[in-house]
């Protein structure tokens, strides 16, 4: 399994910025986050204590439409929760991420947007991470889908999600809480249950015991998991930009 | 001791914590505080809001977190900052302090002997260096800004309008460098923050009658040399470029200095 591959801080004109290409659903994206900045009009009026996080999401060939309203919807909601608001500076202001999707099949109107919605948090949290802006924890998400046998796909590709039975999208936080759960498709409860610990194991690198044993193998270390992907991406940036330091250390 | 880069919601260990207790433990930004209750009444701990790398001073027993350097200025009381005035009112001067915020505030008469009859009249786009007098409570306050120290009424560190010369603009972390650069003692100038491009500057270019500079905590690098006469826009313009280009491509010492070399031949300024 080739893991996904992203860089920080590659735009030099915006606060934050992320790229991020997952080989194995194809998708690449390049986020940029802006904050805390002046809203337009009076954006500010439902929360005045805190900090208004938008999101944009622009497709690589065509205009946004309904598709890209709906998956904006979920990730403001997903990042607009572990952003801290309330900390100096961004009360009543405005943290805006765009995040354009650069490579990988389009997304067609009418489409399954689910499969890209990992790839699209995961650009979003490492932006934010970049811009410096307050979070209260991070994340990891991962999406699996289940094929008509029954077996549990992990990031399945635009054509195996179509074929697949049912789709799921699952972030965790880094302190193992279940943060998003969207589920579509037919499914009953214990192939949820089996498929959120699936999801867990591969978020979180932890081989959870379940009742009957049956533990995903291969995934248990650190490195391998999606959160341990994310943390190496930052202590890479973070040990190039600071080498200066690490130097005379 | 190892460096440490801790993520959001990571506990501060407390091995890195410095063991100094004569005064109190002071965070810096990126740490916040949080009591878990436990058992036995409840249980502080330290944890990192912002991703970056652990840093500790022993001798004022602070510790704090060192975010990327691209990353927005929030204005802090005390910290000296580049403004451009965007216009001015009755009684302040509205300036841009970063860009897409609100306009800070700069008393009219907050310059070093200002009066109502003698007072500078600056013009939309002028720039002044100026020291963040306050930034408010609650949301939506505005920032004030001074070109005078309160107490002595003396224009401090070089603080009030700055005339001639260019602004360049560089990330908030090279700022920060420069700062820690110039504040620590002048023996060995030589890769203090790891930063020789200044001092190297110096060297080369004192032939020409040397430059100027100032340096906003929000990414604005202010350049002058005009005492080079018919050679001052080249080697403002030099400057600027090693100053950016150092900050852009993250250099080491030596290619410092290589920069340098390059960029005054390729202006002509030295053979």
């Amino acid at each position: 399994m080739v893991g996904p591959i992203a860089s920080l801080s590659q735009l030099h004109r915006s606060d934050g910025s992320a790229s991020y290409k997952c080989p194995a659903t194809g998708y690449s994206i390049l986020g940029a986050v802006n904050g805390p900045i002046e809203l337009p009009a009076r954006r500010d009026a439902l929360k005045p204590e805190e900090a208004t996080v938008e999101v944009f999401v622009k497709p690589g060939t065509t205009t946004g439409g309904v598709g890209e309203r709906y998956i904006e919807g979920i990730l403001r909601s997903v990042l607009g929760k572990i952003v801290l608001g309330r900390e100096k500076g961004f009360p009543r202001r405005g943290v805006v991420i765009t995040l354009a999707i650069v490579g990988g099949e389009n997304v067609a109107r009418g489409d399954n947007y689910l499969t890209i919605l990992p790839a699209l948090l995961h650009t979003g949290l490492l932006a934010m991470i970049s811009a410096s802006v307050p979070l209260s924890m991070t994340f990891s998400a991962t999406l699996l889908g289940v094929t008509e046998d029954g077996d549990i796909v992990r990031d399945p590709s635009p054509t195996a999600a179509k074929a697949a039975v049912s789709l799921h999208v699952f972030a965790f936080s880094s302190k193992n809480h279940l943060l998003l759960n969207e589920s579509e498709g037919r499914f009953g409860f214990d192939t949820w249950e089996y498929v959120r610990e699936r999801a867990l194991s591969i978020c979180q690198g932890e081989t959870t015991a379940s009742a009957d044993g049956d533990v995903a193998m291969g995934e248990g270390t650190a490195s391998a998991s999606v959160s341990g992907f994310i943390r190496e991406t930052v202590e890479d940036q973070i040990y190039s930009d600071y080498a200066y330091k690490l130097d005379s250390i | 001791m190892t460096a440490l880069v801790l993520l959001p919601s990571d506990e501060v260990p407390q091995d890195h914590l410095p063991t100094n207790n004569s005064n109190p433990l002071r965070l810096g930004p990126g740490l916040r505080i949080l009591s878990q209750p436990s058992s036995n009444g409840s249980n502080h701990v330290l944890t990192a809001t912002q991703a970056g790398l652990l840093t500790t001073d022993a001798k004022r027993n602070t510790v704090s977190l060192l975010s990327f350097p691209n990353r927005r200025y929030i204005p802090t009381v005390n910290d000296f900052v580049i403004a451009q005035i965007h216009h001015s009112s009755v009684d302040f001067f509205h300036c841009m302090v970063t860009p897409h915020t609100a306009h800070a505030l700069l008393g009219q008469l907050s310059f070093e002997g200002a009066s109502k009859k003698t007072r500078p009249m600056l013009k939309q786009g002028e720039l002044v260096y100026a020291r963040v007098q306050s930034v408010g409570l609650g949301a939506g306050a505005e920032v004030e800004l001074t070109c005078v120290n309160p107490a002595t009424g003396k224009a401090d560190g070089g603080l009030g309008p700055l005339t001639g010369g260019m602004v360049f603009d560089v990330s908030t972390g090279m700022a920060a460098r420069l700062i820690r650069a110039s504040s620590t003692s002048a023996e060995n100038t030589d890769a203090i923050e790891g930063l020789a491009v200044l001092s190297e500057l110096g060297k080369k270019l004192e032939s020409l009658g040397g430059f100027e500079i100032a340096v906003g905590r929000n990414g604005k690098v202010w350049v002058d040399c005009s005492i080079a006469a018919e050679s001052a826009v080249k080697v403002t313009v030099a400057i600027g470029r090693c100053l950016q280009e150092t900050d852009q491509q993250n250099l080491h010492t030596h290619d410092q200095k290589k920069l340098v070399m390059k960029i005054l031949r390729d202006m002509k300024l030295v053979s």
